[in-house]
C-alpha cells in the first residue's frame, strides 16, 4: 500500500513512525489557530500603505511599543520568580499548609483580569499606569508558572536530589545545581505563556488607563479611525510573537527531560525550613493577599456600598441568564479547545524533530493578535466566507477555543509526557488501531490532563471580555459583559453580583484544575 | 577510617513497621551486602543511614561518630559524607558524564578534567566518555559513572541501592568486578542492598539477611550459605532440599541415608537441609536396581532433567520421599528421565529441630519431604 510506505518513509526521517493522519490533523489545527492572523493581514493590505502609515505615524506608536515591551520585560521574570519560589516552597519544603496553598496560589489565574484591574484602580489611583499594569499582570499570571513548575517538581526523580545531598549539597545547592536545570522547560514554558499573554493583554489595562499597543489598537477600532490601520498595527504584535517563539526555540533547545515513571513512587525528601518557616509563610500569605485578597476585597467593598445606596441593584434579573450563558460558553469552549489540543500534544510528546516542534509552536500563534483583533478578524472572515456562522454561538465557541488552545496544549503535554509509550505500544500489539489505542489507552490515562486543560480554558473564557463583546450573538450576555456594562456606568453595586459569581466559578475551576494538572490516572505522584 | 555501626534501628511508615531493631556493624574498608526480598525494608535501611528518613529509635554511627540518634540528633544527609548510588544511577541528564562525575567536588576542583578521567578509569570506563551525555551510555556504563560520582569526594562510606538491577547477566559480572575494584582501590567502606542471592554472596565480605524488617543473620557468605541460622534463611539464600529425619550422635537419618551433621549437638526429630549440589549421582545401571545389595548410596530414578549449560538439575525419585529431590550436576553426561542412579551426599548437612507437630506441617502436601528453594536461575 502506498499509504503505508509513505508513512514508513516519513517516520524513518523523523526517528519514530509519524502517522500521516496525525500530522494532517495537527497542521489543520495550526492553520485554524493562525487564521485570524491571515485575515488581519488581508485587512491591513486592503487599507493600502497610506492607512498603515497614518496608523503608525499618527499615534504614539513607538511609545506604546516601548510600554508593551517594558511591561513584558518586567512582568515575565517577576512571574517566573514568584511562581518558581512558591512552587518550590509547596513541593519541596515542610512549609505548613501544603494542601491549601496550591489552591490559593492558583486561584488568581481564574479571577478575571478586568475584575482585578478594577480592584487595583479602586484601591488607589497610584496603581494606575505602568506600575499598576505590571503589578496586575505579575500577580495574575504568576500562577501559570506555578502550575507548570509545581507539576514538574512532582514528577522529578527524587533520586536526583538525594544523590546531590549525598554529595554534600544543602537545600540551596541542590536547588540551583540540580532542581533548577531540570525545571528549565517548565519554567521557560510558563514564562513564555506569560510573556505572550502580556504582549496582547488589553482588558486589564483599560481600567488602569495604561496605554499599550493593544489598547491603542482598540482605540483605533473604537474611534472608527481606520480598521485597516488597526490591522496593520496588530501585525506588529504578530511580529513580536513570532520573534519570541523563534527565540524560545533556541533558548530551550532540544533537550527532553520528560521522565517516564517506573516502579513504586516514593515521596521526596522535603527540606526543613526551621527558623525560616515564618518568613516563608509570610511570603505566601502576602502573595495570596495581594493576588487574591485585593479582588475579593473589592467585592466586599462594592457589596457594602450597594447596601448603603439601597434599592435593588439594577439589572440583577439578568444574573441567572448571564451565568448560564457564561458556564455553557466556557464549558463548550473548554471541550473544543481540548479536542484541538489533544493531537498537537500527542505530536509534541511522542515525536521530536523540527516538523513536530514547529507545528506545536504554531499553536502559540493564537497569541499573535490581541483578543479583540482576532475576534474582529473572525467576525470579518465569517461574514464574508461562512455567513451562516456569523452571529452564532458556534463562532464564539470556536474563537474562544482557538484563543486559549495553547493552555490546553500545555496541560495535555504535561500529562501525556508521563505516560509510558510502552502502554500505547502494547495496545497496538494487542491489535488496537491508532484511534482505538488513543481512545482506550491514552485518553483514559490522560483524563486528569484533559480535565485540567478544559478547566484552564474555562477559566480564561470567564475572564475574557473582548471576544464576547465582538462575537456574542445579540440578546445574550455573559457575566463579563454585564460587569463591564455596569462598571462603565459606574453602577458598582450592580456589578458586584456578577463579579461575585465570576469569582465563585473561578474558585471552583481552580479546585478542579489543582487536583488534575500534570497527573496521570493511577499514577499519583504523591 | 570509617566503620559503620547501626544500633537497634527501628523505622515505620505510619502504623506499619518497616525496620525493627536492626543491629549491624560494617568494618572499615569492607563491603557488607544486605540481602532481602522486595518489601523487606532494605532500601529503608539505606535511607536511614543516608539520613533521607529519620528512624523512630536507634542510632547510626559512622567512624565512631553519631550521625543520627532517634529523638536526639539527625545530621542532614549532606553533612554525613556518605556516598550514595541510587537505583538506575540517577545521573543528571543536563550534565555531561565528566560533569556528573565531578558534581560533588568544590567549585574549583570541578574544572579539573584530569580528575574526571582518573575516576572514569577507576571504574573501568574509557576517559573519552567524559564528553558524552548520560543517555548515550549503556545501563552498565551509567552505573559505573554513578559510582565514580559517588567516589569522587572520597567518602569514607558508600551505599549502593540495587546498583546492578536491570542489567543482563554478562554486564552484571563485569560491572560488579569494576565496582569491587574501585571500592577496594579507595579503601571505601560499603553497604550494598540487593535481592539477588548470587550478587550478595559473591560481593560481600559479610552478608546480612533482612526479613520483614529484621536482620536475621549476618555472616561471611560461605557460613551463611552452609550454616544458615534457620530454615527460612536457608531457603532464601539458595535452593534447599528439606527432609524430615531423626538426629542422634552427630548423624541424621533421612530418606537420603545416614548423613553427618554440621552441628553434632542437634538431636531428636529434625528437618535436615541439604543443598542440591551436595547430592552426587553416578550411574546405577550396571547393577540391577532391584538387587539393592552392597552400594553405599541410595538408588533413585530420574524423573526429569533441566539443562542450564554448564550444569543441569535432575529431579530424583527416592523411596521415602513423595516429591522429587533436585540435584545440581556438572558436566556433560547427565542421566535422562527413566534412568536409575546411585545417590550420595557430600559433606555435612544442617539440621533444625523440627517445629514438629504434624500440625505444623499439615498445610504442606508432603509432610515427609519439603522441597523448597527459588525458581532455577
Amino acid at each position: 500500500m502506498s499509504h503505508a510506505t509513505g508513512e514508513a518513509r516519513l517516520g524513518a526521517a523523523l526517528g519514530a513512525p509519524l502517522s500521516r493522519t496525525l500530522l494532517v490533523i495537527c497542521i489543520g489545527v495550526a492553520a485554524m489557530v493562525g487564521l485570524p492572523v491571515v485575515i488581519t493581514a488581508i485587512q491591513a493590505f486592503q487599507g493600502g500603505a497610506s492607512a498603515a502609515k497614518t496608523a503608525f505615524t499618527g499615534s504614539a506608536t513607538p511609545t506604546l511599543f516601548l510600554h508593551t515591551i517594558e511591561l513584558a520585560a518586567l512582568a515575565t521574570p517577576a512571574c517566573g520568580g514568584l511562581g518558581l519560589g512558591a512552587a518550590w516552597l509547596v513541593e519541596r519544603t515542610r512549609v505548613p499548609g501544603r494542601r491549601i496553598w496550591p489552591l490559593l496560589l492558583v486561584a488568581p489565574l481564574a479571577v478575571p483580569l478586568f475584575v482585578t484591574s478594577y480592584a487595583w484602580a479602586t484601591l488607589s489611583s497610584s496603581f494606575t499606569g505602568f506600575w499598576g499594569a505590571a503589578g496586575i499582570v505579575t500577580f495574575s499570571y504568576y500562577p501559570i508558572v506555578f502550575l507548570l513548575v509545581a507539576a514538574s517538581l512532582r514528577v522529578m526523580n527524587p533520586a536526583l536530589e538525594e544523590t546531590a545531598r549525598s554529595l554534600g549539597l544543602g537545600a540551596w545547592g541542590t536547588f540551583t545545581r540540580v532542581v533548577l536545570p531540570q525545571l528549565r522547560p517548565a519554567l521557560f514554558g510558563g514564562m513564555l505563556l506569560v510573556l505572550l499573554d502580556t504582549l496582547v493583554e488589553f482588558d486589564a489595562f483599560v481600567a488602569l488607563k495604561f496605554q499599550t499597543l493593544s489598547v491603542n489598537i482598540y482605540a483605533q477600532y473604537q474611534l472608527g479611525l481606520s480598521a485597516a490601520g488597526a490591522a496593520a498595527l496588530s501585525l506588529f504584535s504578530t511580529l513580536i510573537c513570532v520573534m519570541v517563539l523563534l527565540g524560545e526555540c533556541r533558548l530551550t533547545g532540544r533537550t527532553n527531560y520528560t521522565r517516564i515513571i517506573q516502579g513504586a513512587q516514593r515521596g521526596v525528601v522535603r527540606h526543613r525550613l526551621g527558623r525560616a518557616t515564618p518568613v516563608a509563610l509570610a511570603g505566601l500569605v502576602l502573595l495570596v493577599a495581594v493576588s487574591l485578597g485585593i479582588p475579593l476585597g473589592l467585592l466586599v467593598h462594592w457589596f457594602a456600598q450597594g447596601g448603603q445606596t439601597a434599592g435593588a441593584p439594577a439589572g440583577i434579573e439578568s444574573l441567572w441568564p448571564a451565568t448560564v450563558t457564561t458556564v455553557l460558553l466556557g464549558a463548550s469552549s473548554g471541550l473544543v479547545a481540548v479536542l484541538l489540543a489533544l493531537p498537537v500534544a500527542i505530536l509534541a510528546v511522542r515525536h521530536s524533530g523540527r516538523l513536530a516542534t514547529t507545528i506545536e509552536r504554531s499553536v502559540y500563534l493564537s497569541f499573535a493578535l490581541p483578543d479583540l483583533v482576532a475576534a474582529i478578524a473572525l467576525a470579518y472572515g465569517a461574514s464574508h466566507i461562512v455567513h451562516f456562522l456569523y452571529g452564532t454561538v458556534v463562532l464564539i465557541v470556536l474563537a474562544e477555543a482557538m484563543l486559549f488552545a495553547p493552555f490546553a496544549v500545555v496541560a495535555l503535554r504535561g500529562t501525556i509526557g508521563l505516560i509510558d509509550p510502552a502502554l500505547e505500544e502494547s495496545g497496538r500489539a494487542l491489535g488496537l488501531g491508532p484511534v482505538e489505542t488513543l481512545w482506550r489507552v491514552t485518553v483514559p490515562l490522560a483524563r486528569p490532563g484533559l480535565a485540567a486543560g478544559g478547566v484552564l480554558v474555562f477559566a480564561f473564557v470567564l475572564g475574557d471580555l473582548s471576544t464576547a463583546q465582538v462575537l456574542l450573538p445579540p440578546g445574550l450576555t455573559t457575566l463579563g459583559t454585564q460587569f463591564w456594562a455596569d462598571t462603565g456606568t459606574v453602577a458598582y453595586g450592580a456589578a458586584a453580583p456578577y463579579a461575585a459569581v465570576l469569582i465563585v466559578l473561578a474558585l471552583l475551576a481552580t479546585y478542579v484544575l489543582m487536583s488534575r494538572f500534570g497527573r496521570v490516572r493511577g499514577l499519583d505522584a504523591r | 577510617m570509617a566503620e559503620l555501626r547501626c544500633e537497634q534501628i527501628s523505622a515505620s511508615y505510619g502504623a506499619e513497621d518497616v525496620l525493627s531493631g536492626v543491629d549491624m556493624v560494617v568494618p572499615d574498608g569492607t563491603l557488607t551486602a544486605i540481602l532481602g526480598a522486595s518489601g523487606s525494608g532494605k532500601t529503608t535501611l539505606l535511607r536511614v543511614i543516608m539520613g533521607f528518613i529519620a528512624q523512630q529509635s536507634g542510632a547510626v554511627l559512622i567512624g565512631g561518630t553519631v550521625v543520627a540518634r532517634a529523638g536526639d540528633m539527625h545530621l542532614p544527609p549532606e553533612k554525613r559524607s556518605v556516598g550514595y548510588v541510587a537505583q538506575e544511577g540517577a545521573l543528571y541528564p543536563h550534565l555531561s558524564v565528566a560533569e556528573n562525575v565531578l558534581f560533588g567536588l568544590p567549585r574549583r576542583a570541578r574544572k579539573a578534567s584530569a580528575r574526571a578521567f582518573e575516576l572514569l578509569e577507576l571504574v573501568g570506563l574509557n576517559p573519552r566518555y567524559g564528553a558524552r551525555r548520560p543517555h548515550e551510555l549503556s545501563g552498565g556504563e551509567q552505573r559505573r559513572v554513578a559510582l565514580a560520582r559517588a567516589l569522587a569526594p572520597r567518602p569514607p562510606l558508600v551505599l549502593l541501592d540495587e546498583p546492578f538491577s536491570g542489567l543482563d547477566a554478562a554486564l552484571r559480572e563485569d560491572t560488579r568486578a569494576a565496582v569491587l575494584f574501585a571500592l577496594a582501590a579507595q579503601g571505601t567502606t560499603a553497604v550494598l542492598v540487593t535481592h539477588d542471592q548470587a550478587e550478595a554472596l559473591s560481593m560481600g565480605r559479610k552478608v546480612g539477611v533482612l526479613m520483614a524488617g529484621r536482620l536475621v543473620q549476618t555472616a561471611a557468605p560461605a557460613v551463611l550459605y552452609r550454616r544458615p541460622a534457620n530454615l527460612d534463611v536457608a531457603q532464601f539464600v539458595g535452593k534447599a532440599v528439606v527432609l524430615r529425619g531423626r538426629a542422634a550422635a552427630g548423624i541424621v537419618s533421612c530418606p537420603l541415608g545416614d548423613l553427618p551433621l554440621v552441628d553434632r549437638a542437634v538431636a531428636g526429630s529434625v528437618d535436615a537441609m541439604i543443598r542440591p549440589e551436595q547430592i552426587r549421582i553416578q550411574p546405577a545401571s550396571a547393577r540391577s536396581p532391584a538387587s539393592g545389595a552392597d552400594h553405599r548410596g541410595v538408588i533413585a530414578k530420574v524423573s526429569a532433567r533441566t539443562f542450564y549449560g554448564p550444569d543441569s538439575v535432575v529431579q530424583l525419585q527416592v523411596d521415602g520421599s513423595q516429591t522429587p529431590i533436585p540435584a545440581r550436576v556438572l558436566g556433560h553426561e547427565v542421566p535422562g528421565p527413566g534412568e536409575y542412579v546411585e545417590l550420595t551426599v557430600a559433606g555435612r548437612v544442617m539440621a533444625y529441630p523440627s517445629l514438629a507437630s504434624p500440625l505444623g506441617h499439615a498445610a504442606s502436601p508432603e509432610p515427609d519431604a519439603l522441597l523448597t528453594g527459588l525458581a532455577p536461575r
